[in-house]
């Protein structure tokens, strides 16, 4: 018996050893497959284009077949064979720099933001001799223009997504109680306008808390500031900026114009015009719109203001929104290359992976492939032109689609537009593009990796000090001296001066 | 078992290598998971580049440490330190009252409800219970502005944005979710006491108080002593979710919420550098090491029968 149970933990034991052993054999097995595959149509160089969906992640038979579908054009037109990677985004950056560590291959991906940690990380490989040669035609959708914004020390590191950039700061409000309480709200013509509509609903409806934030910490006050060039931070968390067409980087929390919107959203938290919790809460606007006790929220959008409403109106459950205009969009750099496509440094293929991205940006097929899968499968198209689901489908029940990374692929208007958008916001959204006012500093980015500890301190101080001022819950009297302080013993000024310095570099090269 | 008799080191593992073998996948584990990445130590003193790879990047000398002795250091240090030694006075004197209540209840299925419900907590996770706080603390609509102080009376408090509360706050939350938990490490010690060592004591007229305090804790000593020490080394390490979803990672509470791990969190967002994280874990872990051998000293030196080494 004794000997029994002896025996019985050494098979056990071995059996769980091989188990694992084995497991990681199975592993290994599929990797030889895929390898030997690959092998098979040699002739061909094959990319892999790792992209951030919103959608579900189809399975890998399906992202077969549409791969295989694009394959078809790559093979004859460009002697490339395409894998797709789509990645969920959420884990997308890390998904990415990962297997870039790793020694996996990918090789094209999107900045998704940090455009200058890809750069100065070396993630990205430099384009500036291939794109002439390899994607002309992207270089000419794009305009130079556009495409300094990724150009750093003078070479071109990445081709931005080419969507509608310029984002116009709105007012978004509940259509039902604008019309009962008389209000026009077509007079409200910028931001400070704003507050006499609050106080007038709050008058009409004591329990309301008439305006939401946009999402945590933001009520939307800071976005209503015109012409700030954020030299590549963003308005979470902008360092040093520039104001118009002044080339001086000035302390953006110094600014009378922060003073004012501070003071502003404090005048709003004092007479319960905004939500008390706003500099804290993780409820979107949307979800808070579609509350009753709500009135309206300030962002900015890049569609025109009757579009957002209609499709914000969809996500709030059907209740009718009305939109107004209260400022004008302004184009710096990081609004280009905050969703920049880039090959990758560790690509074996540079010149073939940048020839697929330039199909992205020029071949309607490819493009629409990539977003909506296969036509009569994954999605039916009107003899208008305009693409819905088939019949009983959804986004969430076809096989494949990419719909909501529309904004983030290769050319945005060469994809068919969806059921319930119109061709003539498209020629709207291109024209804002044009029209836009741009930075003068439009194509300048800044290298924060001289001033890393000065920024990881600077970035804890603004999200301490921030969102309360932005949301009326400190007073701005006494909490930007504070706040300003507090920013230059981290060392504010330090990056003042490395943007200025690196801005006039730039200044003099141009 | 004969044979090897003539043999000690043959007996050993004739005797044990079953055992080995099974503990063989933990120990693959341990190998796995937390010693080969120790080679990454290093990175702590690059300037990682993706081109350069692990080896190939830049020597960076202690750049990578600076940022985290800069103006906020104290806070930061003072924060975590404190809150730690809190949680560890407290977290060890409600664990044993609890498990000295749990044992003293005598009757399985009351145990078992008690003990079920105080384990509850542990298996929330950290999101869940800071959106349990908010329902609470929420200046519009939470139940203590809502209900607590509507009903008592008293003035309207803005949780979020008043850093006084939050050490109170904090602690509460800690000891909810933690005490149950470790509290049946301490009834399992006092279930392995000698039960004649208390039939003796009640013989000579000892009150149950007195027990308690004459056998029943002294005889936990050893435990505590360990569990402890243990806790020392990780006193550099805070919960991350305790302090950064609970107070929904508020700016205006940064003063008394913000710790080595939520700084480091919050700084690097925006840079998301390798190397000034390793830094951070390398820091960390150093100090932890340092408290532990030290802690370790003292209690050897005042009773060796304790000490962990």
């Amino acid at each position: 018996m004794k000997n029994f149970k002896k025996l019985f933990i050494v098979v056990f034991s071995v059996l769980m050893v091989v188990g694992l052993v084995a497991c990681g054999k199975s592993d290994s097995g599929k990797q030889k497959e895929g390898d030997a595959s690959s092998a098979d149509k040699k002739s061909y160089d094959k990319v892999v284009y790792a992209y951030a969906t919103f959608n579900n992640i189809p399975s890998s038979d399906v992202l077969d077949t549409v791969a295989e579908e694009i394959n078809k054009i790559t093979r004859e037109k460009i002697n490339v064979e395409v894998e797709l990677l789509p990645i969920a985004i959420f884990d997308y950056s890390s998904s990415v720099s990962l297997t870039l560590q790793g020694g996996g291959q990918i090789d094209l991906f999107q900045s998704l933001g940090d455009f200058n940690t890809s750069v100065s990380s070396d993630m990205a490989y430099d384009l500036t001799d291939l794109i002439d040669t390899y994607a002309t035609e992207a270089k000419e959708v794009l305009g130079q223009d556009f495409l300094d914004a990724c150009v750093k020390d003078g070479s071109l590191y990445g081709i931005p997504t080419y969507k509608p950039y310029a984002l116009t700061p709105m007012v978004i409000y509940k259509q039902e109680i604008a019309d009962e309480l008389n209000i026009d709200m077509s007079q409200v013509k910028n931001i400070f306008d704003l507050t006499d509509v609050l106080r007038k609903v709050k008058e009409a409806y004591p329990d309301m808390t008439p305006l939401v934030p946009v999402q945590t910490g933001t009520s939307g006050v800071n976005m209503t500031i015109p012409e700030v060039d954020y030299l590549t931070d963003d308005y979470y968390s902008p360092k040093g900026i520039l104001k118009g067409n002044d080339m001086t980087v000035v302390d953006y929390y110094g600014t009378s114009e922060f003073a004012d919107i501070s003071n502003l959203a404090r005048t709003w938290y004092n007479e319960g015009l905004i939500l008390q919790d706003a500099a804290t809460t993780t409820s979107t606007a949307t979800e808070l719109m579609a509350a009753a006790n709500s009135f309206c929220y300030v962002a900015s959008y890049s569609y025109p203001p009757a579009d957002t409403a209609a499709s914000i109106s969809a996500q709030v459950g059907g209740i009718p929104l009305g939109a107004v205009q209260i400022g004008e969009a302004y184009l710096d750099t990081t609004s280009i290359n905050a969703l920049s496509w880039m090959v990758s440094s560790t690509s074996k293929v540079p010149e073939a992976a940048l020839k697929f991205l330039n199909l992205t940006f020029t071949d309607p097929d490819i493009i629409n492939l990539i977003i909506y899968g296969i036509k009569d499968r994954d999605y039916v198209i009107s003899e208008d032109g305009y693409v819905s689901y088939p019949e009983g489908q959804d986004a969430s029940s076809v096989p494949y689609t990419a719909q909501l990374s529309c904004g983030t692929l290769g050319n945005f208007f060469l994809m068919h537009p969806m059921e319930g958008t119109s061709k003539e916001s498209l020629i709207w959204e291109e024209e804002q593009n044009q029209l836009a006012k741009k930075s003068p500093a439009m194509g300048f980015t800044f290298d924060s990796s001289g001033v890393k500890t000065e920024y990881t301190a600077v970035s804890n101080v603004i999200q301490q000090y921030l969102p309360g001022l932005l949301c009326g819950s400190v007073d701005p009297e006494v909490m930007i001296p504070e706040f300003q302080n507090k920013l230059s013993e981290a060392g504010l000024d330090t990056i003042i001066e490395a943007k200025q310095s690196q801005l006039d570099e730039w200044l003099k090269n141009k | 078992m004969k044979k090897g008799k003539n043999n000690k080191n043959n007996r050993g593992l004739t005797k044990n290598g079953p055992l080995l073998l099974i503990a063989l996948p933990g120990i693959l584990y341990l190998f796995i998971n937390n010693y080969i990445p120790m080679f990454g130590v290093f990175l702590a003193f690059k300037d990682y580049s993706y081109v350069k790879g692990i080896f190939g990047s830049d020597w960076n000398g202690f750049n990578n440490f600076k940022y985290l002795f800069r103006q906020d250091a104290f806070t930061i240090i003072r924060n975590t330190l404190l809150y730690n030694l809190t949680f560890i006075i407290l977290g060890t004197i409600c664990a044993i009252l609890v498990a000295i209540l749990m044992c003293e209840l005598g009757e399985r299925f009351r145990v078992k409800i008690f003990q079920s419900s105080l384990l509850l907590p542990n298996l929330l996770s950290w999101v869940v219970i800071g959106f349990v706080g908010y329902a609470f603390l929420n200046a519009d609509t939470g139940f203590i502005n809502n209900t607590l102080i509507r009903l008592f009376g008293g003035e309207k408090v803005a949780w979020y944005t008043t850093p006084k509360h939050w050490p109170i706050i904090l602690t509460i939350v800690h000891l909810w979710k933690n005490v149950g938990y470790s509290s049946i490490i301490y009834m399992a010690s006092i279930s392995g006491i000698d039960k004649s060592i208390f039939e003796a004591a009640k013989i000579d007229g000892a009150k149950k108080l007195e027990q308690i305090r004459h056998i029943t804790i002294p005889m936990l000593k050893p435990t505590v002593v360990i569990l402890t020490l243990m806790s020392i080394g990780r006193i550099f390490y805070s919960d991350f979710g305790l302090f950064y979803q609970v107070p929904m990672n508020s700016g205006a509470l940064y003063s008394v919420t913000q710790t080595i791990d939520t700084y480091v969190y919050n700084g690097l967002m925006e840079l998301q550098d390798i190397g000034m994280s390793a830094a951070a874990a390398l820091y960390q872990s150093v100090v932890g090491f340092v408290l532990v051998v030290t802690a370790n000293a003292v209690v050897r030196k005042v009773d060796s029968d304790n000490a962990l080494f």
